[in-house]
């Protein structure tokens, strides 16, 4: 399972907003992208997830797992996202929006045990019932992050989402996510300011287009 | 390559239901000004009814009437808005007058007018308050306070309605501004605070209360069920009298009627272009003085007054409710007793079985037409996030204009040329046509309640959403829907409401096969019982209550565990 941006440029009226990109990013694999504000890191992510305006000229191809992704609406992408602000669902309570994710063709009891499950893995059991707005930031990061991967994405984008945390909070949720990334073996692209955030030995500098040391 | 949509069948929907109605009404209703109206037998074009119209004894009168009244209530409504919120605006004051505006707004302007009447009149709960021991009277003078000739009374009960109307726009519209930083910026120059609205923020308010202060003015100048609880009667309102020739057994004072639904027309098109040039003209002419560095304005030492205006116009509304509360359970009250001497609940059992027929009838048009309204209004603006994430841009000034187009032109001067539509097509009298006249009018409201709200969500929920369930329909109504399900409700009650208020569609489009909780209401002002009237006109106000309260508290019950939903 691999994900292949490929000679990837985004132009809005005709002047492009970064170099080419060209990455192949395998299953379990974390490729940060970083580069100054404006320059078109979370215009890859959306041109990714198929929610990039068509104001936006688009070059090159992306392929998941050799389908490739351009024609295909955002639900069909399978490619779960990860903003900085969790987006948990404010009229759900925490089991409803883990459940949201699931496939509708599952059991309820099979639903629930996955729920739990995810819950206890991340050092949540027990907080199914509760109100998302009386959760910590910590928290609703996990609780954001599990319900991006119980919807057994192929891949997963990441928007920065460590940006809002605390220094303490932002290690330990930081930790939490790559190790998810690793068990769920998946592909993933990790937008970033911070060169902390970065995994592995380099990252991809949008604006030269080259990758760099971290 | 253009991308399209289904979507964009919504937008072509809503201009064909506004548009059309309006532009064919009005084309329908001039041809008959000329003196073409086949069905009665007129086939011969001429300007016949033109004269007569305006040799008609009751022209001049009436249409003095009209503009003292309808310019006059926009003037003064207008001024009095910007005055009190210029000096209270943030004070405690403040908060309670943002309190007590609801009941005064929530009231339908028929039920409000008879309030007022109950109130003010000759023999009214005030003069029987204060008779005889202050005034000596021990039966109601001989005053013409209600129904004067040059409409003096339409026009103060017109501003009393219409001044909360346009606070609350004026507060909409402070939102859509950098208010808190240009006072901020204002006081740090040393401006005083009447100085900071007159010269920084009135000028940015004014483009954004144009269509509001048109639509009072509009509204004002052809006004009917108002107009005939309080307005003058021999001769009535312009629009009044129209409206009289309309439904004038003699057929062939239609065409005298559509003549002055033309007139009228025209009148309104010439006041709210003057209205344009007027504003213009101010706004060059004071230029100059914005600045040239007057810190203290002597309006600031009027600031007691706006006091007095505030509780006057907060203790109004609960007034009025009162007194209609009183009059219904009346049995015997005498003048000038200040309360009655005997209470009954026999006009409300006299009156029941009709108002429960009646608000099966109001409540069932007032549901389809929102209903419809409300898929319609939310069709049009996912059109425009799927426009704007396909490149597309939406004019959200011409969008906003369109919605304002049925509260521009008076109903009057087309709502004839609708029902000749109707009749033409053979569904006159019917549920369709019911609810395609209130549609019109119900429609512009639930997009104006609604939009703002509804371009503000953040559409990245409905991204998660989509990767996450990977279904378009579900994300909708599992997701979006829910979460916009209070703005949702609340401009569905507006919707209602309006509906619920509506006089002249009802009775065009009805024609005499329906009748309202409204339109009865009305019919019992012109000299019914008073304790009858008072059990209608409560009753008129306690529907959209009901239906304001559902759609407050639905929400509160079925979320009262999120609290991030109460917010």
């Amino acid at each position: 399972m691999s994900l292949l941006i490929n000679h990837l440029k985004i132009s809005i009226n005709g002047k492009s907003l970064f170099p080419e990109v060209h990455m192949e990013i395998t299953k379990g694999n974390i490729q940060t992208l970083m580069g100054p504000s404006g320059c078109g890191k979370s215009t890859i992510l959306a041109a990714i997830s198929g929610t990039l305006s068509t104001n936006f000229s688009i070059a090159g191809e992306i392929f998941l797992d050799d389908l490739p992704l351009m024609n295909l609406p955002t639900e069909e992408r399978q490619v779960g996202i990860l903003f900085q602000d969790d987006l948990l669902f404010p009229h759900f309570n925490v089991c409803q929006n883990l459940m949201f994710a699931l496939p509708q063709n599952i059991s309820k009891k099979v639903k629930l045990s996955r729920i739990f499950q995810a819950l206890e893995s991340a050092g949540l059991q027990g907080f199914d019932k509760r109100d998302i707005a009386t959760l910590s930031g910590g928290q609703r990061a996990r609780i954001s992050m599990l319900r991006a991967l119980l919807a057994e994405p192929k891949a997963i984008l990441l928007d920065e989402p460590f940006s809002k945390l605390d220094a303490e909070l932002k290690l330990s949720f930081r930790e939490f996510v790559f190790n998810k990334i690793k068990e769920m073996n998946i592909p993933a692209l990790l937008v970033s300011h911070d060169r902390a955030d970065c995994y592995g030995d380099q990252y991809f500098d949008l604006q030269t287009g080259q990758f760099k040391q971290c | 390559m253009r991308v399209k949509s289904t979507l964009v069948l919504f937008p072509i929907l809503c201009l064909i239901l506004l548009l059309a109605p309006i532009l064919l009404g009005l084309v329908s209703t001039w041809l008959p000004a000329f003196g073409y109206m086949p069905v009665i037998g007129a086939t011969h074009f001429s300007l016949s009814y033109f004269n007569a119209l305006f040799q008609h004894p009751a022209f001049t009168a009436s249409v003095t009437s009209t503009l003292v009244s309808g310019i006059g209530a926009t003037v003064l409504s207008l001024a009095l808005a910007f005055w009190v919120i210029m000096h209270l605006y943030g004070t405690r004051s403040w908060a309670f007058l943002q309190k007590s505006l609801s009941p005064l707004l929530a009231m339908p302007h028929a039920a409000f007018a008879i309030g007022i009447a109950l109130l003010i009149s000759p023999s009214g709960w005030l003069l029987r308050i204060i008779s005889p021991d202050i005034t000596g009277f021990d039966s109601p003078p001989d005053w013409l306070i209600l129904k004067d000739p040059k409409g003096y009374s339409l026009l103060f009960v017109l501003v009393l309605k219409e001044t909360p109307f346009l606070i609350l726009m004026i507060l909409s519209a402070l939102n859509q501004i950098k208010f808190r930083e240009t006072f901020w910026v204002g006081s740090s120059l040393g401006y005083s605070s009447i100085r900071i609205w007159s010269r920084l923020v009135i000028p940015q308010l004014m483009p954004k209360l144009r269509l509001p202060i048109l639509a009072v003015a509009a509204y004002s100048l052809s006004v009917v069920d108002i107009s005939l609880i309080v307005g003058p009667s021999a001769p009535p309102t312009f629009a009044v009298l129209i409206n009289r020739w309309f439904n004038d057994p003699d057929v062939s004072m239609r065409l005298l009627g559509s003549a002055g639904a033309v007139v009228l027309f025209l009148i309104v098109a010439l006041v709210l272009l003057s209205i344009l040039i007027i504003e213009q003209l101010l706004a060059k002419t004071t230029a100059s003085n914005l600045v040239n560095g007057s810190r203290r304005s002597i309006i600031s030492t009027l600031r007691p007054l706006a006091y007095g205006l505030n509780y006057s116009l907060s203790i109004i509304g609960i007034v009025c409710l009162a007194v209609l509360i009183i009059w219904s359970f009346t049995q015997v009250w005498r003048f000038p007793d200040a309360l009655p001497s005997a209470y009954s609940l026999k006009y409300w059992a006299k009156s029941w079985p009709n108002l429960v027929d009646l608000s099966i009838t109001s409540v069932t048009i007032a549901l389809a037409s929102t209903l419809i309204s409300a898929i319609i209004v939310v069709g049009c603006l996912e059109f425009e996030v799927w426009a704007k994430r396909n490149g597309q841009s939406i004019n959200h000034q011409r969008v906003l204009l369109l919605n304002y187009l049925p509260l521009l032109i008076p109903q009057i001067a087309f709502i004839f040329g609708v029902q000749v539509l109707l009749l033409w097509a053979h569904v006159e009298g019917t549920w369709f046509s019911m609810v395609w006249s209130h549609l019109i009018f119900v429609l512009p409201y639930v997009f104006l309640t609604l939009s703002g709200v509804y371009r503000g969500y953040d559409q990245r929920f409905y991204d998660v959403a989509l990767t996450l369930s990977g279904s378009k329909w579900k994300s909708f109504y599992q997701i979006k829907l829910p979460m916009l399900l209070k703005p949702l409700l609340y401009s569905t009650a507006i919707g209602c409401s309006v509906s619920l208020a509506q006089y002249l569609p009802t009775l065009f489009a009805g024609a005499g096969r329906f009748s309202t909780v409204t339109t009865e209401t009305v019919n019992l002002a012109s000299g019914s019982d008073r304790r009858v009237m008072a059990v209608y006109a409560l009753w008129q106000f306690a529907i959209p209550l009901i239906i304001f309260a559902l759609a407050i508290g639905l929400p509160n019950r079925i979320f009262k565990d999120r609290v991030a939903m109460k917010s």
